[in-house]
């Protein structure tokens, strides 16, 4: 028997305070695919990343979200991630008083601590820990007062972002979801945090890169374009796919769709 | 040491204190201070919820019949090594301090002092010994930025204070590491009357961290703490108090600061334990230029219930303070803070700011804060603030979502909720003594 695809969604039907948002969305990635999800504003693209990721506002009315086969939809925010799943958020938090090094300290213990036999996890050495996160931080083009400074407070568009890729770098994820990641970005930037993304990417994850706009998708080469509408995935192909909404828009998708 | 039905008896009388000090083998004008604050803590009538600053404070279950208001004299502790393990705790062989007082229930146990800080003037020992051996000092200064009459409890503590400490730092004189006085709690049932006074003189320098514990127990103990400091012309003086009382204290205590012109007095509240728990504090500004900092951070749980009173006084002009007082809740405790910013009407140019911030954990804990201004000059900045707020479930999920588990997740906002304190007070053994707090007060 084959193994299970790393990530797959069947029949979501979900949403936000008894709306429904999601109306059966299918999608199945395996290991070593860069998939992009792309549709206009509220066509329900960050409602799955929030579903994926198990924000608790959000109600699952149907179907199943399976990571390396096992439905992740019972699971806590931090169970799923400590299994391997990263959300990049659209907007990342800011939290008063946590300095991103000790946030970060107790992430990385929790998601790559070993097991020590009593429910409980290992912690990484101090020592070790600095040495990559300093590493991490030298790829990104990160400054190292970062790292003493609270969670994101203060931080421009761009130094958010590069924070969420700071996180994604010392996680180490197999399947990592950017939420519009370009989004406030300026070219610059772009290039900082999608070159990052590249460096951090290996055949052995795979990632779906929401976004509206193809700019992203000129640094990180997805193989797989999907279009969202009004809650579905109405349209499936390869990068081409990307190019023809840049130049056509989405209306051409709705009538399709409508049809 | 000879037992006695006496020092068994419970409940406070005016015979009791005249006892405690013909046991301590007093002077006569320490016996007579004792018994006129007797008489003025008979006349001052027992708060109750209808007075203004006891409106959300309920103390009729006070424990005051069912205490012993002073236990026998302990013996004198050898070294360090020997006291006991409760207060041993705090006073473990790595930390550091210019001088170490121990009180033990009603009795100095332990006081040592660093030679080098002696050679330069300075006092550190009990009020006893400092009675004995500076008795002008004493009475300039003893119970005078705290009189008997201030309140009910300044008045019992002034008829029963037993053990103490005195620390004066000659002119000009700065000593950098702190000293250090432990009151613990070892017999419940007999109750606190600890009484820190500290005189800085002209551009002396100094700090003192007060710690306040107690050995396990069910029945109910007192304490009726007092805190007088005074801080001269330019002086400077760092105060911090860790309350770590256990679950069966009831705590008072009294806490004024007064300032000369351009002293500085800086102090840090911690409240954690006891039962009940309320707390006066007071920074007097009267000289001009002076500046107080008035830090505070409380973490309630389970059924205790913690109060601040706290009053900065604006005299003189060209005057700063700044209180930031911040609390966390959980279960089903209840937290009040009430905070007076009073400007005289020639303290011109007065800075002033006041914030109480609270954080609650529970749907059954309740904080209830109120911010007050008096303000009687007209060139004056005063800024006040008060929240209380529920930990944002965004702030929860965003932690979880990299791994952390929520009680993690929790005690990292907790910790960053207080971090704006903690960061204020440059003692690192205070900080980490406040951080594992928190995470043994979130459950970690």
């Amino acid at each position: 028997m084959s193994e299970a695809p790393l990530f797959q969604v069947e029949n979501l039907h979900a949403g936000i305070e008894g709306e429904e948002i999601l109306k059966g969305v299918d999608l199945t990635i395996n290991r070593g695919e860069i998939h992009a999800l792309m549709g206009p504003n509220g066509s329900g693209k960050s409602t799955l990343a929030y579903i994926v990721a198990g924000h608790p506002n959000y109600e699952v009315f149907e179907g199943r979200v399976l990571y390396k086969g096992e439905n992740v939809l019972e699971l806590g925010a931090d169970e799923r991630a400590q299994l391997g799943m990263f959300l990049a958020f659209q907007y990342p938090t800011t939290i008063p008083g946590v300095s991103m090094a000790n946030f970060l300290r107790l992430a990385v213990n929790s998601v790559k601590g070993e097991d020590d036999g009593e429910g409980g996890k290992k912690r990484i050495a101090p020592r070790e820990f600095r040495k990559m996160l300093r590493e991490k931080m030298q790829m990104l083009n990160i400054d190292e007062s970062f790292a003493t400074r609270y969670l994101n407070e203060g931080f421009s568009g761009g130094e958010k972002k590069r924070a969420e890729i700071l996180q994604m770098a010392m996680l180490e994820p197999e399947f990592c979801i950017m939420d519009e990641t370009d989004s406030g970005l300026d070219i610059d930037a772009l290039r900082t945090v999608s070159e990052g993304v590249n460096k951090l990417y290996n055949d052995n994850m795979a990632m779906l890169l929401i976004t509206h706009y193809q700019r992203l998708l000129n640094h990180i080469k997805p193989q797989f374009v999907h279009v969202m509408l009004e809650g579905q995935i109405v349209q499936s192909g390869g990068p081409e796919l990307a190019e023809e909404l840049e130049a056509k828009g989405y209306d051409w998708l709705k009538e399709t769709a409508s049809v | 040491m000879e037992a006695s039905v006496q020092e068994k008896t419970k409940g406070f009388t005016r015979r009791a204190a005249e006892e405690l000090s013909l046991r301590r083998g007093e002077p006569d004008w320490v016996r007579e201070l004792r018994l006129k604050a007797w008489d003025t803590y008979e006349e001052i009538p027992m708060p109750k919820r209808t007075d203004e600053e006891w409106r959300r404070t309920d103390i009729r279950r006070i424990p005051i019949d069912d205490v012993v208001p002073f236990t026998e004299l302990r013996d004198k502790v050898s070294s360090r090594d020997k006291l006991p393990t409760g207060a041993l705790s705090v006073a473990a062989s790595e930390t550091v301090d210019s001088g170490l007082n121990v009180q033990i229930d009603s009795s100095t146990v332990f006081s040592s002092v660093e030679d080098s800080v002696t050679q330069q003037g300075v006092i550190f020992t009990d009020l006893a010994t400092a009675i004995e051996k500076y008795p002008e000092l004493i009475q300039q200064y003893f119970q005078k930025a705290v009189p008997a009459d201030d309140n009910k409890f300044a008045a019992l503590n002034a008829a029963f204070w037993s053990g103490g400490t005195f620390l004066y730092v000659p002119k000009g004189v700065e000593i950098e590491v702190p000293f250090r006085n432990i009151v613990h709690n070892a017999t419940p049932g007999a109750s606190i009357f600890a009484h820190t006074l500290i005189v800085a003189e002209e551009e002396a320098n100094v700090a003192l961290i007060d710690h306040w514990n107690s050995a396990e127990g069910e029945e109910l103990s007192l304490a009726c703490n007092v805190v007088e400091v005074h801080a001269a012309e330019a002086a400077q003086v760092r105060y911090i108090q860790l309350q770590d009382w256990g679950r069966n204290m009831w705590s008072f205590c009294t806490q004024k600061a007064l300032c000369d012109q351009d002293a500085q007095v800086n102090s840090l509240n911690v409240a954690l334990g006891a039962k009940f728990s309320r707390s006066n504090i007071t920074g007097m500004l009267n000289g001009a230029g002076s500046l107080v900092e008035m830090l505070g951070i409380y973490f309630a749980d389970e059924n205790q219930h913690i109060d601040h009173l706290t009053r900065q006084e604006h005299v003189s002009p060209y005057a700063t303070s700044d209180l930031l007082i911040k609390g966390a809740l959980k279960d089903r405790s209840r937290t009040v803070y009430s905070g007076l910013i009073k400007v005289h009407p020639h303290a011109q140019r007065t800075d002033a700011y006041q914030s109480n911030r609270n954080l609650v954990l529970s749907r059954n804990a309740r904080a209830d804060t109120i911010p007050n201004l008096e303000i009687g000059a007209n060139d004056v900045r005063c800024t006040h603030g008060a929240t209380v707020s529920q930990v944002e479930e965004e702030y929860i999920f965003y932690l979880m979502s990299r791994g952390i588990n929520r009680t993690e997740a929790a005690k990292l906002i907790v910790d960053g909720f207080f971090d704006e304190v903690i960061e204020r007070v440059p003692i690192e053994e205070v900080q980490e003594f406040v951080r594992e707090a928190i995470a043994r007060k979130i459950g970690l």
